[in-house]
C-alpha cells in the first residue's frame, strides 16, 4: 500500500489527478491538500511514499512541501505537477529535492505512463533542465571556498548523459548510443537529481551561514 | 667762430684764446655779501679754489657769498660768436653780473635754493658787454651749508664755471639736462606707473600683501624723486630737509616689509621696530637742532642702508633654502639694488664725486621697475596657472557630469528594463494562474475530446506566448535540442518513425525569443498534421544552416494534403498560419504536397535578423 500526498488547489484538477493516481496505484491511500499549510501539516502527521505537488498555490509554492519532505521523509518521492514547463520554475523544485515533474495539461495516458515510470525510478529530464543542471555544476566546480563546500561533482558518464539530453536525444536513444540499458541511463538521471539536491542543500547551508542565519 | 684770444693773466683770471674752446676756472675771489647788490669791492676778499664746497671753506657764516672771476678775450669776438658761462650743477640761488650788468637771477632773487641741485645752468654773455681784457664775472651765491641739509648733495658747492662759445656749451647743457633732469623725471614716471599697476593688482589680491608694500614703496620713492617737479610748491629750508630725511625710514619700512612678505615670513617685533624707527629718526633730527641735521641724517642713512642690506640678505637666504623658482631673478635684481644703494650712500658721504650720484638715481628706479615686472609676471603666471587649473577642473566636472548622466541614463534604462521584466513576469504569472488553470480544467473535465484538444492547444499557445513575452534569446543549438526532444518524443509516442538531422556542434547563432516561439509553433503544427492527418509511417526532419539562413524541411510519406476545388492546398491543415508566422519572421514557408506523394514543408528564416544578443 502506498501513501500518497496530492497537493493541488483547483478542485477539478485535484479530482482528475486523484482518479489518475488511483488508476496507477489502485491500492494507494491518498491524502489531499489544497494549500501549502495543509500539506505541511499532513507531512508532519503522515509518512508518505509519493507526493504530487503543484507549484503555484494560494498560500505559497509547493517547493516548500518538497523541501520539507526531503528533510523529514527522505524515502518519499516528490513529483512536481505543474502547468509551468520552463526551467525557471522547475529547476528550484528539482534543487529542493523533487524527483521529477509532470506537466498537467498532458493527456491522461502520457501522465499515467510518466507516473508509472517515475515510480519505477525513471524520472523525466528535458533538454532545458539538462542545460540548467550542466550550467549549475559548471559554476559549482569553479574554485570558490573549496574548504567549506562539500564537493559534489558529476561523473563523466553523468555529464555525458546530460549533454546528450541537452541536445534533444531521448533517454532510450542515449542508451543505444552509449551501449547501456535503459535502466542504467535512468539510474544516471536519478543520480543527477540526487546530486543536484545534495549540492543545492550544501550551497543553501553555506549561503545561510554567510548571511549569519546560523549564529551560535 | 671765436677769433679772439682768452687769456688767464693771473690769479682768479682766465683768458680765452681762439681755437682753444672752453676754459675752466680753477679759482675765484670770494667776499661776503654786504647787501649792496654788487660785488663788495671794499669787503675782505680772498681766493678760493674751485669747485668751492661751502662746508669746509666757509664754516662760519651762512649768508650769501660773492665770487669774482676775471677773464680776457684776446680778440674782439665777431657778433656771431656768442660766449656763455656754464655751471654743471647749480645747487644754490645765483645772481650773475658781467662787468657790472646783471645777466641772471634765480627767482626770487637772492633766496637760497637747494632744489635745483642737479640742474645745469647756461647763461649767455652778451658780446656788447665784453671787453678785450679785464672782464669781471661776479656771482652772488645763496645756498645752504652742509650742516643744514639732510643730504650732502643739497649742500652748496660752486662748481668751476666754464666759459666758451655758447654753441659748444649748449651741447654740454643739453646732455647734462637730459641726464640730471629729464631721465630721472622719466624714471619717476615709470616708477609711478609700476607702483599704480602693482597697487591695482594688490587691491584685487588682498592675500598678496607683498604687492601692496611694493606698490607703496614704488610710489613713495617716485614722490621723493619728483622733488624737482613740486619744488615750486614747497619752501626750502630746514622743514623740507627734515621731511625728506624722515621719508627714508618709511621707504625702508616698505622695502623690508615687501621682502619679508615676499619671502613668506612675518615678524611682529621687526615690524614694530621699523615703525618705531620711523618715529625715532625725525625725533632725533628735531632734538639735534638745525646745525646737526647732516651728521644725524647721514648716520641714519648708513643705519638704514645696513638694515636694507640685511633684509636683502635675509630674503636671498630664505628663498635659497626653499629653492624658490624665481630665486635667480630676484637675487639678481636685489644684488644690483644693494650695490646701487651702497653707491648712493658713498656718493652721499662724499666718498665719491657727486656725479656718481646720477648713476643710482637713474638705475635704481629701473631695478624697482624690474622687480615690479617680475612680480606682475609672477602674478600673471599664477593667474594663468589658476585659469588652467580652473579649466582642468571644469573639464573634470564636465566629464564627471557626463559620466553621471551616462550612468543615470544607464540606470534609468536598466530600471525600465527591470520594470518591464517585472511586469512581463506578472502578466506571465497571471496568465498561468488564471487562464492556464481554467484551460487546464477544460482540458481535463471536458466531455468532448475536440474541446479538450483545443483547450490543450490553447494552453500550449499561451505558454509559448508567455515565453515570447518574457524570453531571453535562445542559442540556436539549444533550440535545436528542445525541438528534437519534442518532435522525436511525440513521433515515437505515436508510432511514427522519426529521423532528425541537425548540426550538433556548438553554433554561434542565437534566436530571439519570438523567433524561437514561432518556429516551435510551426514545427509543432507540422508534426501535429503528420500525426493526425497524414497517416504517415515515417517522418524526416532536416535542419541546415546555409549562408545565413536557417532551413527546416519536414517531410513525411503520408497521403499528402488534399487539393481544394480551386487547386489550392487545404487551409484546414494550418498551412496559412504557418506561412503567416514565417512571414512575420521575414522568412517563408513552402508546402509541397500531392495526394499519395506525402508532404514537404520547407521553412527558411534569415538568421541575421534573429541572432540578436539582446
Amino acid at each position: 500500500m502506498k501513501t500518497i500526498l496530492l497537493l493541488e488547489d483547483l478542485p477539478e484538477i485535484r479530482a482528475w489527478l486523484k482518479t489518475l493516481v488511483m488508476q496507477v496505484f489502485p491500492d494507494g491511500q491518498i491524502s489531499e491538500a489544497a494549500r501549502v499549510h495543509d500539506a505541511l501539516e499532513l507531512v508532519s502527521a503522515i509518512k508518505f511514499d509519493l507526493a504530487l505537488c503543484d507549484l503555484g498555490l494560494p498560500d505559497g509554492s509547493g517547493v516548500a512541501v518538497v523541501e520539507k519532505l526531503r528533510e523529514t521523509q527522505s524515502e518519499c518521492q516528490s513529483v512536481v505537477v505543474t502547468i509551468h514547463d520552463d526551467d525557471e520554475h522547475l529547476f528550484p523544485a528539482l534543487q529542493a529535492g523533487a524527483f521529477g515533474y509532470i506537466l498537467k495539461e498532458q493527456p491522461r495516458e502520457l501522465i499515467t505512463e510518466q507516473l508509472t515510470r517515475m515510480s519505477q525510478g525513471e524520472p523525466p529530464l528535458s533538454p532545458s533542465i539538462a542545460r540548467r543542471v550542466i550550467a549549475y555544476f559548471a559554476a559549482q566546480s569553479k574554485p570558490q571556498q573549496p574548504d567549506l563546500m562539500p564537493h559534489v561533482s558529476l561523473t563523466e558518464r553523468e555529464s555525458e548523459v546530460l549533454l546528450r539530453v541537452a541536445k534533444g536525444f531521448t533517454l532510450p536513444e542515449i542508451g543505444v548510443q552509449l551501449g547501456l540499458s535503459r535502466h542504467t541511463i535512468a539510474d544516471y538521471v536519478k543520480q543527477i537529481y540526487r546530486k543536484l539536491n545534495v549540492s543545492s542543500r550544501a550551497e543553501a547551508a553555506l549561503e545561510a551561514q554567510r548571511l549569519g542565519l546560523f549564529r551560535r | 667762430m671765436l677769433c679772439g684770444l682768452l687769456t688767464l693773466p693771473g690769479l682768479a683770471q682766465a683768458s680765452l684764446a681762439a681755437g682753444l674752446g672752453v676754459l675752466a676756472f680753477a679759482d675765484a675771489i670770494v667776499a661776503a655779501d654786504t647787501a649792496q647788490g654788487v660785488f663788495p669791492v671794499d669787503a675782505e676778499q680772498h681766493v678760493v679754489p674751485l669747485p668751492d664746497d661751502w662746508g669746509p671753506s666757509h664754516p662760519a657764516g651762512a649768508g650769501p657769498l660773492w665770487y669774482r672771476l676775471r677773464f680776457d678775450v684776446a680778440t674782439s669776438p665777431a657778433a656771431s660768436d656768442v660766449l656763455g658761462v656754464y655751471f654743471e650743477r647749480m645747487c644754490a640761488g645765483i645772481d650773475v653780473h658781467l662787468n657790472g650788468h646783471r645777466l641772471h637771477a634765480t627767482r626770487p632773487p637772492g633766496q637760497p635754493s637747494s632744489f635745483e641741485c642737479q640742474r645745469p645752468l647756461l647763461i649767455s654773455l652778451p658780446t656788447a658787454l665784453l671787453r678785450a681784457s679785464g672782464n669781471e664775472l661776479d656771482l652772488r651765491v645763496a645756498g645752504f651749508k652742509l650742516q643744514h641739509v639732510a643730504s650732502s648733495l643739497r649742500a652748496t658747492r660752486l662748481p668751476a664755471p666754464l666759459i666758451g662759445p655758447e654753441a659748444q656749451l649748449e651741447q654740454r647743457h643739453i646732455r647734462q639736462t637730459l641726464l640730471a633732469e629729464t631721465a630721472p623725471a622719466a624714471m619717476t614716471g615709470v616708477l609711478v606707473l609700476a607702483g599704480l599697476l602693482a597697487l591695482s593688482i594688490a587691491r584685487a589680491r588682498r592675500r598678496d600683501v607683498h604687492l601692496r608694500y611694493f606698490a607703496l614703496f614704488a610710489l613713495g620713492w617716485a614722490l621723493l624723486c619728483a622733488r624737482p617737479l613740486w619744488q615750486a610748491l614747497a619752501q626750502t629750508g630746514v622743514p623740507v630737509e627734515l621731511g625728506l630725511a624722515a621719508a627714508m625710514p618709511f621707504l625702508l619700512l616698505l622695502a623690508v616689509q615687501f621682502l619679508m612678505h615676499y619671502a613668506g615670513w612675518r615678524s611682529r617685533p621687526i615690524e614694530v621696530a621699523l615703525v618705531a624707527q620711523c618715529l625715532a629718526m625725525p625725533a632725533s633730527l628735531l632734538l639735534a637742532g638745525d646745525q646737526r641735521i647732516y651728521i644725524i641724517a647721514s648716520t641714519w642713512y648708513a643705519l638704514l642702508l645696513l638694515q636694507l642690506l640685511g633684509a636683502i640678505a635675509f630674503y636671498i637666504g630664505a628663498t635659497w633654502r626653499v629653492r624658490r623658482r624665481d630665486f635667480a631673478v630676484m637675487a639678481g635684481w636685489l644684488g644690483l639694488g644693494a650695490a646701487l644703494a651702497v653707491l648712493m650712500l658713498a656718493a652721499e658721504e662724499r666718498l665719491l664725486d657727486p656725479h656718481w650720484h646720477l648713476l643710482p638715481s637713474l638705475l635704481a628706479p629701473l631695478i624697482v621697475v624690474g622687480i615690479g615686472w617680475h612680480l606682475i609676471g609672477h602674478y600673471g603666471r599664477a593667474l594663468q596657472a589658476a585659469e588652467e587649473s580652473r579649466q582642468a577642473l571644469e573639464l573634470r566636472v564636465r566629464e564627471a557630469s557626463a559620466d553621471m548622466e551616462k550612468n543615470f541614463a544607464q540606470l534609468a534604462e536598466q530600471r525600465v528594463e527591470q520594470v518591464t521584466q517585472q511586469e512581463r513576469k506578472r502578466i506571465a504569472a497571471d496568465l498561468h494562474d488564471d487562464l492556464g488553470a481554467k484551460l487546464l480544467t477544460i482540458v481535463h473535465t471536458s466531455e468532448s475530446e475536440r474541446i479538450s484538444t483545443l483547450a490543450r492547444e490553447a494552453l500550449e499557445e499561451m505558454r509559448l506566448s508567455v515565453r515570447g513575452l518574457t524570453g531571453k534569446p535562445v542559442k540556436l543549438i539549444d533550440a535545436l535540442g528542445d525541438w528534437r526532444a519534442e518532435v522525436v518524443g511525440r513521433l515515437s509516442q505515436t508510432g511514427v518513425e522519426g529521423e532528425w538531422s541537425a548540426p550538433t556542434e556548438e553554433l554561434p547563432q542565437t534566436l530571439s525569443a519570438r523567433a524561437y516561439v514561432q518556429t516551435t509553433r510551426i514545427l509543432r503544427e507540422a508534426v501535429n498534421n503528420i500525426i493526425k492527418h497524414s497517416g504517415a509511417s515515417r517522418c524526416t526532419i532536416r535542419c541546415v544552416i546555409d549562408s545565413g539562413d536557417f532551413q527546416l524541411a519536414i517531410q513525411d510519406n503520408g497521403k499528402g494534403i488534399p487539393l481544394e476545388l480551386d487547386g489550392r492546398l487545404d487551409r484546414g491543415h494550418g498551412m496559412a498560419s504557418m506561412k503567416h508566422r514565417a512571414k512575420q519572421l521575414h522568412g517563408q514557408c513552402l508546402v509541397e504536397s500531392g495526394p499519395g506523394y506525402g508532404t514537404v514543408i520547407r521553412l527558411t528564416l534569415p538568421l541575421e535578423r534573429h541572432t540578436t544578443n539582446v
